[in-house]
């Protein structure tokens, strides 16, 4: 139905930053907690909406902005995403001096950029929205200015970023050139008649897998991501290895997975996103091995995590996929928030050293984490667990059983690394005392929810199963 | 009328020119350029496009890639002048924190 309501998501999310943006102005330093609660308000406002909205099927501006089920699935947990963020992020601001204003607006900016790329099918509308989230991404990593790490990942992730977003751009213009169309439907149409601009569509296709490849931080283009997730403040890097590869994601299936139904014409795409699946979930896991700072080590998780995804859309199974991305936020939102936590005035503990012995001196803490890293790494009963479990055997149905054992035997070598943390907060000896601020109610409340999820999610996932074969049944494509 | 093909040819020696610049040059500001010269070698394949298929769409969406380079300059040059300040340097090499 063409209506003004389809906008309501992302109009609400931008009043928000509006705001925030105006009232920081007027309220004093030790103040700006208010704005966090205002932010959080709007967003309970923004899900409100796309629950109501579920199977309305609005759209607006002649279809380019459509909120179909899926579409509000992905707002919906995006939502969510910022939501814990900003939960995570109230004290950290405050301790690690960064406290800024403009956080929160910026926050919001790229989660309303967000919501435009998963609400539109058309190429250049995704391209704008993936502009505002990456612009405002790039002020967020270097959001702590006097911080050199800060201000180097903010460059990296600007020169990179921007360098794959030109890619993303000729890539649009050869598809425009090949199929007269930026609308994603048509464009797939174009592609499967087999023109007489083969090449050239192919070229533009290839062109466009290297500039989401680079934002959702697959293996030949993932170069920027350990030294940006290292940088960055960290909820902004939990925010970072959750929302842009969700949305990413939910762009590559629109994409991919139909065009994938026309297997012929779709062969050597099928190959190079197989090539591409198979590196990154080596190569991310293998190098994980060797870093010694949990945010490293999270990064290199993250990136072995995209490859597990790309699996999913090699498998042409959009359900598994969203079902990973849901586990996926909850775990990775919650194993940040558990670093966030071993945090005081001004430093953060985030080397492996550290870790020793925080399970016993720390035993919520370290129990927590200890139930993410166990899902990041795949086990029962946990979310990570069954969300791997689908994707794969989404594509043993597909046929892909190589892909799948390499996919297995990457993430056996994943449990070594998740599991040296545990070891380390259980079967070490401190020889040196980590003292944290505990007094951190917010954050409390993010672990909380994040252990929830990812409990709901491995052990009654069947309600979420439910709601997401809701959203893929009413495919627009 | 000139061939759409030359017009193509032209946008990918420029974009590869960018491309090969932004690896080659060791320089903020310099890497910064040959990511905008890539931006137009889009833009000129859009406006090839939109010609030789008689379409006014190509040349609508320039104008929105002109304003998102626009938009990232700005963000961009902020970001390497709060580098230039801390570091008194925009080489690159000299930015290595993080490793490995």
């Amino acid at each position: 139905m063409n209506t003004i309501y389809a906008l309501f998501p992302v109009l609400i999310i931008v009043a928000a930053s509006l705001l925030v943006m105006i009232l920081e102005v007027f309220l004093k330093r030790e103040d700006r907690s208010y704005l966090a609660y205002i932010s959080l308000l709007f967003l309970i406002a923004a899900a409100a909406g796309c629950v109501k909205f579920w199977d309305k099927g609005y759209s607006y501006f002649d279809g380019n902005l459509s909120l179909s089920n899926l579409s509000l699935f992905f707002c919906f947990i995006l939502i969510i995403a910022t939501f814990l963020v900003i939960l995570i992020s109230m004290k950290y601001l405050t301790l690690q001096n960064a406290n800024y204003g403009e956080y929160y607006v910026l926050l919001l900016f790229a989660l309303s950029g967000m919501i435009i790329m998963v609400s539109s099918s058309d190429l250049i509308v995704i391209f704008l929205g993936l502009e505002v989230l990456s612009l405002s991404s790039y002020a967020l990593a270097g959001l702590r200015r006097e911080d050199e790490k800060s201000n180097e990942a903010a460059v990296k992730y600007f020169l990179l970023g921007s360098f794959a977003s030109a890619f993303l751009v000729f890539g649009i213009a050869f598809l425009y050139g090949a199929t007269q169309a930026t609308a994603i439907p048509s464009i797939v149409e174009g592609l499967q008649s087999g023109s007489s601009f083969g090449t050239l569509g192919l070229v533009g296709l290839g062109l466009v897998v290297i500039g989401f490849g680079f934002k959702v931080a697959v293996v030949p283009f993932h170069m920027w991501t350990p030294d940006v997730y290292q940088g960055a403040p960290t909820p902004i890097t939990a925010f970072f290895s959750v929302g842009p590869k969700a949305v990413g994601f939910a762009v590559l299936l629109r994409i991919f997975i139909p065009y994938f139904k026309d297997a012929l014409e779709s062969q050597l795409m099928f190959g190079l996103l197989w090539i591409i699946a198979a590196i990154t979930m080596i190569a991310g896991n293998l190098i994980a091995l060797r870093q010694t700072n949990v945010k490293r080590i999270l990064a290199y998780s993250s990136i072995a995590h995209a490859g597990y995804l790309m699996v999913a859309i090699l498998a042409q199974d959009t359900q598994s996929l969203v079902f990973y991305l849901t586990a996926y936020l909850f775990m990775n939102i919650g194993a940040f928030a558990a670093v966030i936590a071993l945090g005081k005035k001004d430093h953060e503990y985030l080397e492996l050293e550290d870790y020793k012995g925080i399970g016993f001196r720390y035993p919520w803490i370290g129990a927590t984490f200890a139930v993410f890293l166990i899902s990041l790494a795949g086990f029962p009963p946990t979310g990570g667990f069954l969300a791997k479990f689908y994707v794969f055997s989404a594509a043993v149905r597909q046929g892909l059983v190589s892909l799948v054992i390499i996919g297995v035997l990457a993430s056996l070598v994943s449990v070594f690394y998740y599991l040296r943390i545990i070891i380390y907060m259980y079967m070490k000896e401190p020889s040196y005392d980590v003292e944290i601020n505990i007094d951190n109610p917010s954050l409390f409340l993010a672990l909380f929810l994040c252990l929830y999820g990812v409990l709901q999610l491995g052990i009654f996932p069947g309600n979420i199963l439910v709601l997401i074969s809701q959203a893929v049944a009413a495919l627009p494509f | 009328m000139i061939p759409l093909n030359y017009f193509l040819v032209l946008s990918i020696i420029l974009f590869a020119l960018g491309a090969i610049a932004f690896f080659v040059k060791r320089d903020l500001i310099t890497q910064f350029m040959a990511i905008e010269i890539m931006f137009n070698a889009a833009n000129l394949a859009f406006l090839a496009f939109a010609k030789s298929a008689g379409s006014l769409d190509g040349q609508i969406i320039v104008f929105f890639v002109i304003t998102v380079a626009a938009a990232e300059a700005a963000v961009g040059l902020a970001i390497i002048l709060l580098i230039f300040r801390q570091k008194k340097t925009i080489k690159s090499e000299d930015i290595k924190l993080m490793k490995g």
